[in-house]
């Protein structure tokens, strides 16, 4: 679309791939590229962020990588705050010798620390007052970033009906899908979710597949906007991933992986329908674990055979890491959803 | 001094003429980034060639310009300008304007004088100008123009650059505009407007109805465009008020039209219908339709569908 040279915009820019006959996938490299360079590019351009300033985020995931090649490549300092039970020591090293400061703060609860983790960022923003909080959880530059994406699928497929995306900070899903309402107000939106995560009324569990849901509720998570809601267990989507890659030659991670999943048995069941799937980031950084028969082989319960399609829930519940369930959202706020007595 | 020889190679004294086409508003205007992530002002023109403005010029070395009707100042100015362009600022003319494109309601009349004027004066002096300096000479006459210049072309247009900022490839799908005015009493100067405060969300969804747009011209799909004009039409009613936007809105559900196009800073409507499903009986019923719910000055365009085979 554009004839100008610009290697984030390329990196940030999905391939598209084929999943069925009615199924296009947005295969990214760095999904969070795309909401990373739009905050901080309107930044720069109020003012906000000022050249060489500090910048700060409590991240141990993608969008922490996605800012530190921005700010390696724009002269910005940056600080991670994330929790030493959250971070591994490769990726750890990859983020520093981008020139990033890992603070990785010890979890004794194990539940990610993140009332420790907003602390100490709060502390660094007192003491520098030009730091910059990218604030991906609440910042509306996240979701309204996904135009682009919004404005792929369109120039690739035209209309859409059925969109599905994974769900954690809610930026990519009710950023397309916002945008994409709007031409089409009759898009049905799937979010792909994980057992014990939070974001769509499960009790808050310890989660197996990393990248995917949440154990907070970000601002932006626009539950009003989801038609359904799927919780796919970590195997399910390690099989996934692994089909992904042997049949179509398509080497994505393991929330991909659930998310083309979904993608494909919503196309099965509407085959009129046109539907759009994001896939967010590649196999590499899994190449050790996900896509590993050795680590697999370790895993209790592993290996167990492929899950077809969801069980629908009428009561939400958290199930085992092989199951994969659904659930009629119909376009809800969180509290017009009945949900389990909680556990705590 | 110019002797004789100079004096016809220059087409001094004998008339020359020049012409350019109407339009009825916008099919999406907004806020576009190019290719250097820079952000302008641009609009999706719909033009209208069977409305259009001649421009008439007789050169000679008087320096002294004159203009008819006298009201027609930035007709004037442009030819002044496409002289100074060409290389010969000194001389002066008669220009006489003829136009059938009423003034004030949307239809680029201004812009259309403006193009007509700068294509009569190149003819005059046997140059030939590309679109794109027609445009940009058409800017510098009256601050913001439109694509008219590029005739039926579709393209995204940066309206007070005159810059193109993508080229679609190709003529808009066909379709049958059904062009109508809410307000016959209203004139509105363009250029007095206060352009309207996108959002950033408006903003980031122009990319998606650029992208509906491209992608209409590419398969040729008036259905898709469409849906684009439409919410370019809604985003400028929140900015740009039209009254009876709504009764539009109704009329174009009910007749099942693909789009409702608006001239997004003057009083035109349109109804975007299918080409080859539009007959005689159904548009004669909408424009009963709009008749009965007060709209005027109703007219029927054609848009790309290829003459002698419509039920027109």
């Amino acid at each position: 679309m554009s004839f100008d040279v610009d290697y984030f915009r390329a990196l940030e820019t999905p391939r598209l791939a084929r999943l069925g006959p009615n199924v296009v996938a947005a295969a990214f490299p760095l999904m969070k590229l795309m909401p990373a360079r739009f905050i901080l590019d309107q930044a720069e351009k109020s003012g906000e962020l000022k050249a060489g300033a500090h910048i700060v985020e409590t991240t141990s995931g993608t969008f922490g990588m996605a800012v530190a090649l921005l700010a390696a490549a724009r002269g910005f300092q940056l600080t991670l705050v994330t929790a030493a039970t959250l971070i591994d020591r490769a990726y750890q090293e990859r983020l520093e010798r981008l020139g990033a400061k890992v603070v990785a703060l010890a979890d004794e609860r194990g539940d990610g620390n993140q009332t420790g983790r907003l602390a100490h960022l709060r502390a660094v923003m007192e003491n520098e007052p030009d730091t910059f909080w990218t604030r991906q959880y609440d910042s509306p530059g996240n979701w309204q970033s996904y135009a682009r994406l919004a404005e792929l699928f369109v120039r690739s497929v035209g209309q859409v009906d059925w969109l599905v995306g994974c769900i954690g900070t809610g930026g990519s899903l009710c950023g397309t899908g916002t945008f994409l309402r709007q031409v089409y107000p009759h898009l049905k939106i799937a979010a792909v979710d994980t057992h014990r995560s939070v974001l769509f009324g499960q009790p808050l569990g310890k989660r197996m597949l990393r990248g995917l849901g949440n154990s907070v509720i970000p601002a932006n998570v626009r539950h009003h906007l989801v038609d359904e809601v799927h919780w796919v267990g970590a195997y399910a989507a390690y099989h996934s991933a692994h089909s992904l890659f042997r049949n179509q030659g398509i080497f994505m991670g393991p929330t991909s992986g659930a998310a083309g999943l979904v993608g494909e048995w919503i196309g099965r069941t509407n085959p009129d329908s046109v539907v759009a799937v994001i896939m967010p980031d590649e196999g590499h950084r899994h190449s050790n674990t996900v896509y590993d028969d050795k680590w697999l082989a370790a895993l209790p319960g592993w290996p167990c055979a492929p899950v077809r399609g969801p069980e629908t829930l009428v009561t939400i519940e958290p199930r085992d890491e092989w199951e994969w369930t659904r659930f009629a959202w119909s376009r809800r706020l969180l509290d017009e959803v009945p949900r389990p007595v909680a556990t705590s | 001094m110019a002797d004789a020889g100079d004096d016809r190679r220059l087409g001094l004294g004998t008339l020359a003429d020049g012409h350019a086409i109407a339009h009825h508003g916008e099919l999406l205007q907004g806020v576009f980034e190019d290719d250097h992530g820079r952000f302008h002002r641009g609009l999706v023109t719909l033009p209208i060639d069977s409305l259009r403005s001649t421009a008439w010029i007789v050169l000679d070395e008087s320096g002294d310009f004159c203009v008819e009707p006298p009201s027609r100042v930035k007709a004037l100015r442009a030819a002044q300008l496409a002289l100074a362009h060409l290389g010969y600022p000194s001389l002066g003319g008669r220009l006489k304007i003829e136009s059938d494109i009423p003034v004030g309601h949307g239809y680029g009349s201004s812009t259309a004088d403006v193009i007509a004027s700068v294509r009569a004066v190149a003819a005059a002096l046997g140059a030939r100008l590309l679109p794109s300096t027609s445009s940009r000479l058409a800017v510098a006459a009256e601050v913001a123009s439109d694509a008219i210049a590029f005739e039926t072309e579709a393209l995204l247009f940066a309206q007070r650059e005159g810059g193109v900022l993508e080229h679609f490839g190709g003529s808009l799908p066909p379709f049958v505009l059904v062009g109508f005015k809410g307000d016959t009493t209203a004139r509105i100067d363009t250029l007095e407007l206060v352009p309207a405060r996108y959002s950033r969300e408006e903003i980031q969804l122009f990319r998606v109805l650029r992208a509906m747009v491209a992608r209409s011209v590419h398969y040729q799909d008036a259905h898709l465009l469409g849906q684009a004009a439409t919410m370019s039409a809604r985003i400028s009613q929140r900015h740009l008020p039209k009254p009876y936007f709504d009764v539009v809105v109704d009329i174009a559900a009910h007749y099942q039209a693909y789009g409702i196009q608006v001239a997004h800073s003057g009083s035109l409507f349109g109804l975007m219908l299918d080409a080859k499903s539009a007959s005689r009986e159904t548009i004669h019923t909408i424009i009963a339709a709009l008749g009965d719910r007060g709209f005027q000055d109703i007219g029927i365009f054609p848009i790309n569908v290829e003459e002698g085979t419509h039920v027109l």
